[in-house]
């Protein structure tokens, strides 16, 4: 299909060190990853029509914690640039939108996370229901594992499911040199191991890991002179659903993934690759039957968020990695995804398309 | 010299004070008399009740209906090592736990004493706290245990009056969570120096700025700034501009009288440093273009523990605040606007 | 290319107070939400998108709060998007909600912005949980010192916004402040909070949310009442501090008003623009935000004060609602001033309604004075025509 001046592209990707431990703030992590970004499509800081980011400013405690992040784009003369309290997939969201105003060609989304600070067990419970779930430090792992029981009681899945999906995901990490957690694992072994939370295993939980991502996207003509092979968005949606995972009709299935799925258009062709943001491995199972793809889409080939998971950038570098994979990988159509809040409250669905 | 910090641990806390509204404070207050309600919206019991009917965002009204204190488990977890946060100490386990007389579930506490006691489809019910304990928090129910008798609450589904007014209005939220952050190399950079009584910045080889103390970058040209670009500034200057503080009183304030903070021009350099103290005189005769020198703690009482990353320029416990060298000042319209 | 006409076709905002003890967080945004949705004539279910914007998560304690406030907001099923741009959040959130339509993407959206302090202590989260914090006033107040300098300005100008503020105030229902015997005298008097900032020129603490419906082009003008047409909106951003910054008539605040004014073809924003919602959290910014936007010279800003010019009555009325210092609930102030614009030209500004706008600017800004978000609406798609 010939694309018009209305049709968007990812036509750069950039990823930091993604580390258990960074001894960086979150604005010197920005720093080189948006340079190399932007250096990546041969283009300067002033080129850029838009930049916006993702980021939580309870990752640090720090009320305002991205105004420093300004500093890493060197926001000087001014710039157009917006900040989203999201993942930066969403940040990306915006950034789309923003192209399609039609006064600018280029655009700049990042995201960051310094997760070392806090604890996840304990932090997100302030992000639950502030009167009937924070009181009980209800954390985000019992919640995942009330899902991930009910999944298993709906005969769906199993315990060896989950650790396949684990053992599937760490080994394609093996090729990804961003992956903090990668290898050969045995599932039986992984079955062995004691339950975290109750039927979830450490290794169905995310690592731990500080990093920051930053995409360029372009709009017309442009996106083919800053890319060979740009990879067009030609689907984004995202939707949300009740908060509390005990007012979903079924808790075992994502709607919100399903609706996104079917905005963004995922079902008018096949899908090469998807890339899909499950923080426990069994969201994964849950995600792509809510996606209804071919037994023949490859999934996670960069390991996913088992292998990596900085909070605030995992959904932006799956629309990072699927993109790569239309731009360096020839593939043809792929699938990004990305999710925010308790047991899947939020997913965001994408579909790329190279040129034929 | 004390070595410098290089991970720190913060305690964020706060006690919020939630304020309930109508359906919210008709539940807790209920709850704080040991009985358990719900709500009847859009066909069905939601319990515990919501304002809004959360599939159309219709408001829920006020149909409320008595729920409980039995219910039935249809999912549940273990959680093997409980967090301060946690309201049990021991293992316990996180259920959803519909209770009689609902048609949605609630997440609360079971505490069944081990793992394997725990099933779906078990019947439990609500151990409320001594009734002179409860403050109408759902942490009035200590935890939900297997029920003695699995039989169907009595009561259950019954229309509940709620009275006309609530005893339950507020909820505290104390909030406690802890960090622990670690200093980046620029930070580690200016305590050091700080530690030797000196002043050190960085300037950026493209537009010549300086940046006190130093940040590895310049926000200007967005390039890294490495140890090339380090300098030493002096610990002297002229005030160009400052305020004088009333405090306001909040939990963590350390202050109760006025105090002032001054932006301070450094002597042969472009850097200002901002919110500084002043000392030696009182905050009324401070003036803009007035001459100041740092007044730097001896050597064994320099402190950088409190310095943080996002500290630029704050002197920590090794620099007092600055006080007058005594030279006429500088005429104020060359300095006022040098606050950056 | 795609950009479309975006109508403002429902206003909705609490009554701010200092502490809206008798609602839950969800009962507050629905208080705003449902009387914009009553003023479109809408129905939760009319909504395709809600855009949610507050300052920090901090305020309140609760992270990411838009995923609690999902169902309550009806955006179950729905896109809900989340924008965080310190103080300038209020006008991005308003920005977003308009681009969603603007770009073709939705017909309907419901931007809502709130903050509800009096759960906890801004003055705290500002300083990072520590003591000693300076608060919004002790970083602003070298910036005012200088204007005054810069300017120079006589020291009541600051004591006449105040005061001219606040009257406008008392005649919006909404607002938090009502003080309709407030004098320059009593200004003066008040406690000096950050010097040279009286304790009556700078704004309250709020609790408080603001709600706005937008629709398309058709859907514009079907509406039962007068829409307010979206003509331009702009965001701007510099970094906080570096030498050589001027935080007192910022770059990026001039940018952004250019941006805005060169769109709809504004080339002389005193005369041609009718009314503006500028965010003034501290007296002095009136002046010095006329000077930023272009609308008075250089060094002139506060002439317009002292000529009454900025009065409900005068030549280009500013803050008819009452502005920050009548209300500030801080995440939504920025949406208060892009709400306020738009009922001016709507002309359903009630008492405080400047007779015959057609033409009216809304800014915010926030951190170090540092971030814009601004809006023009007009009464019609060509107000200027």
């Amino acid at each position: 299909m010939a694309r018009t001046e209305n049709d968007i592209a990812i036509v750069g990707f950039a990823q930091g060190e993604m580390e258990r431990r960074s001894q960086k703030t979150e604005t010197e992590m920005m720093l080189p990853v948006v340079a190399e970004a932007i250096a990546s499509v041969g283009l300067t800081k002033s080129d850029i029509g838009f930049t916006v980011s993702g980021s939580c400013d309870y990752l640090s405690g720090q009320a305002f914690s991205f105004v420093s992040n300004v500093d890493a784009y060197g926001a000087w003369p001014p710039i157009n640039e917006s900040h989203v309290e999201m993942d930066g997939a969403w940040a990306l969201y915006e950034a789309f939108v923003r192209l399609m105003q039609g006064d600018i060609d280029t655009a700049l989304a990042a995201g960051v996370g310094k997760n070392s600070n806090s604890d996840a067990s304990t932090l997100y419970t302030i992000e639950m229901d502030p009167y009937y779930l924070t009181p009980l430090g209800a954390d985000p792992w019992s919640l995942a594992a009330l899902q991930a029981r009910a999944l298993l009681d709906s005969g769906r899945a199993t315990e060896r499911d989950f650790a396949e999906v684990v053992a599937r995901n760490r080994a394609s990490a093996k090729s990804n040199p961003k992956a903090q957690v990668a290898g050969d694992f045995d599932v039986d072994e992984l079955l062995a191991a004691d339950y975290v939370r109750n039927p979830l295993r450490r290794h169905d939980l995310p690592p731990t890991t500080d990093g920051c991502a930053a995409i360029i996207l372009a709009r017309g003509k442009k996106a083919y002179e800053l890319c060979e092979r740009p990879a067009w968005i030609t689907g984004f949606d995202h939707r949300i659903e009740a908060h509390l995972p005990t007012m979903r009709a079924d808790i075992t299935r994502s709607v919100s993934t399903a609706l996104a799925a079917a905005g963004a258009g995922v079902k008018n062709g096949p899908i090469d690759v998807a890339e899909i943001y499950a923080p426990f491995s069994f969201q994964e199972l849950i995600i792509r039957d809510a996606l209804d793809l071919d037994a023949s889409t490859e999934i996670n080939p960069s390991g996913g968020a088992l292998a990596t998971n900085p909070v605030m950038v995992s959904g932006l570098i799956r629309m990072g990695e699927a993109a790569n994979q239309i731009i360096k990988n020839g593939k043809r159509r792929t699938l990004a995804h990305a999710t925010s809040g308790p047991c899947l409250q939020q997913n965001l669905v994408a579909v790329l398309e190279g040129d034929e | 010299m004390p070595d410098v910090v290089r991970e720190s641990v913060f305690n964020l806390q706060f006690p919020f004070t939630r304020s309930l509204g109508s359906t919210l404070s008709t539940f807790f207050s209920a709850l704080a008399q040991g009985q358990l309600i719900g709500v009847r919206t859009g066909g069905r019991v939601i319990a515990p009740p919501l304002e809004y009917d959360p599939d159309t965002a219709a408001d829920a009204g006020t149909d409320y209906v008595k729920v409980g204190p039995k219910g039935t488990v249809s999912s549940w977890t273990w959680v093997p090592e409980p967090t301060h946060l946690h309201t049990v100490k021991h293992p316990f386990a996180f259920a959803f736990i519909t209770l009689d007389g609902a048609d949605t579930p609630m997440i609360h506490v079971v505490d069944a004493g081990s793992e394997s006691a725990m099933a779906a489809g078990m019947r439990v019910e609500a151990k409320f706290k001594p009734t002179e304990e409860c403050a109408g928090r759902i942490d009035d129910i200590i935890a939900f245990v297997p029920a003695a008798d699995p039989s169907p609450s009595d009561g259950a589904g019954e229309p509940y009056a709620a009275p006309a007014e609530n005893a339950i209005t507020m909820l505290d939220s104390f909030c406690d969570l802890t960090y622990v952050d670690n200093t980046s190399a620029s930070t580690l950079l200016w305590m050091e120096s700080l530690l030797k009584g000196q002043i050190i910045g960085q300037v950026c080889p493209m537009c010549n700025r300086t940046y006190v103390g130093p940040r590895n970058m310049c926000c200007v040209d967005a390039i890294p700034l490495d140890e090339s670009t380090l300098v030493t500034v002096p610990d002297r200057g002229v005030v160009t501009n400052f305020t004088i503080i009333t405090p306001v009183q909040y939990p963590g304030q350390t202050e109760t009288e006025p105090f002032v903070r001054v932006s301070i021009l450094l002597e042969g350099t472009d850097a200002v440093m901002a919110q500084q103290s002043v000392l030696e005189i009182p905050a009324s005769e401070v003036r803009v273009g007035m001459h100041v020198e740092a007044v730097w703690a001896p050597e064994s009482e320099r402190d950088v523990s409190d310095i943080g990353n996002r500290g630029w320029g704050s002197g920590g416990e090794c620099i007092r605040g600055w006080r007058p060298t005594g030279q006429p000042d500088e005429p104020a319209e060359n300095f006022v606007e040098r606050m950056m | 290319m795609s950009h479309q006409p975006v109508a403002v076709v429902g206003i909705g905002q609490t009554h701010h107070k200092k502490s809206r003890a008798d609602v839950s967080i969800a009962g507050l945004v629905r208080e705003a939400a449902l009387r914009a949705l009553e003023d479109a004539n809408m129905d939760w279910s009319d909504i395709d998108a809600v855009v949610l914007g507050k300052a920090p998560d901090l305020f309140e304690g609760v992270m990411k709060p838009e995923m609690y406030l999902a169902d309550a907001l009806g955006a179950v099923n729905k896109p809900m998007f989340r924008v965080h741009t310190a103080g300038s959040v209020g006008g991005s959130t308003g920005i977003v909600g308009s681009h969603l339509v603007s770009s073709g993407r939705h017909k309907r959206v419901l931007s809502i912005a709130f903050e509800k302090q009096s759960e906890g202590n801004a003055q705290f989260a500002l300083g990072g949980g520590k003591g000693a914090s300076i608060g919004a006033g002790g970083a602003f107040a070298p910036f005012i010192r200088a204007y005054i300098r810069r300017s120079g300005a006589p020291e009541d100008i600051g004591w006449q916004v105040a005061v001219k503020d606040r009257l406008n105030g008392a005649k919006n229902p909404y607002a938090h402040l009502k003080l309709a015997d407030i004098t320059i005298e009593k200004v003066k008097e008040s406690p000096m909070m950050w010097d040279p900032l009286h304790f009556l020129e700078s704004c309250p603490s709020s609790d408080g949310a603001c709600a706005v419906v937008f629709t398309d082009e058709q859907g514009g003008k079907a509406a039962s009442k007068p829409p307010a047409w979206v003509l331009a909106t702009a965001m701007k951003s510099e970094p906080s501090t570096f030498a050589g910054r001027d935080p007192v008539s910022p770059a990026a605040a001039h940018a952004c008003s250019d941006e805005i004014y060169r769109a709809i073809g504004v080339t002389n924003p005193r005369e041609q623009i009718d009314c503006a919602e500028l965010y003034v959290p501290f007296s002095w910014y009136e002046p010095m935000w006329l000077e930023a936007h272009d609308i008075a010279a250089p060094g002139d800003g506060w002439r317009m004060t002292a000529e009454g010019a900025t009065a409900l009555d005068g030549s280009f009325p500013v803050n008819m609602s009452g502005g920050v210092l009548s209300s500030n609930p801080i995440g939504a102030s920025g949406l208060l001033r892009f709400a306020e614009a738009a009922l001016q030209v709507r002309g359903m500004a009630g008492e405080h309604q400047v007779g015959g706008a057609k033409l009216a600017l809304a800014q915010a800004y926030g951190a170090n004075a540092q971030f814009y978000a601004m809006w023009a609406v007009g009464s019609s798609l060509d107000p200027l025509g």
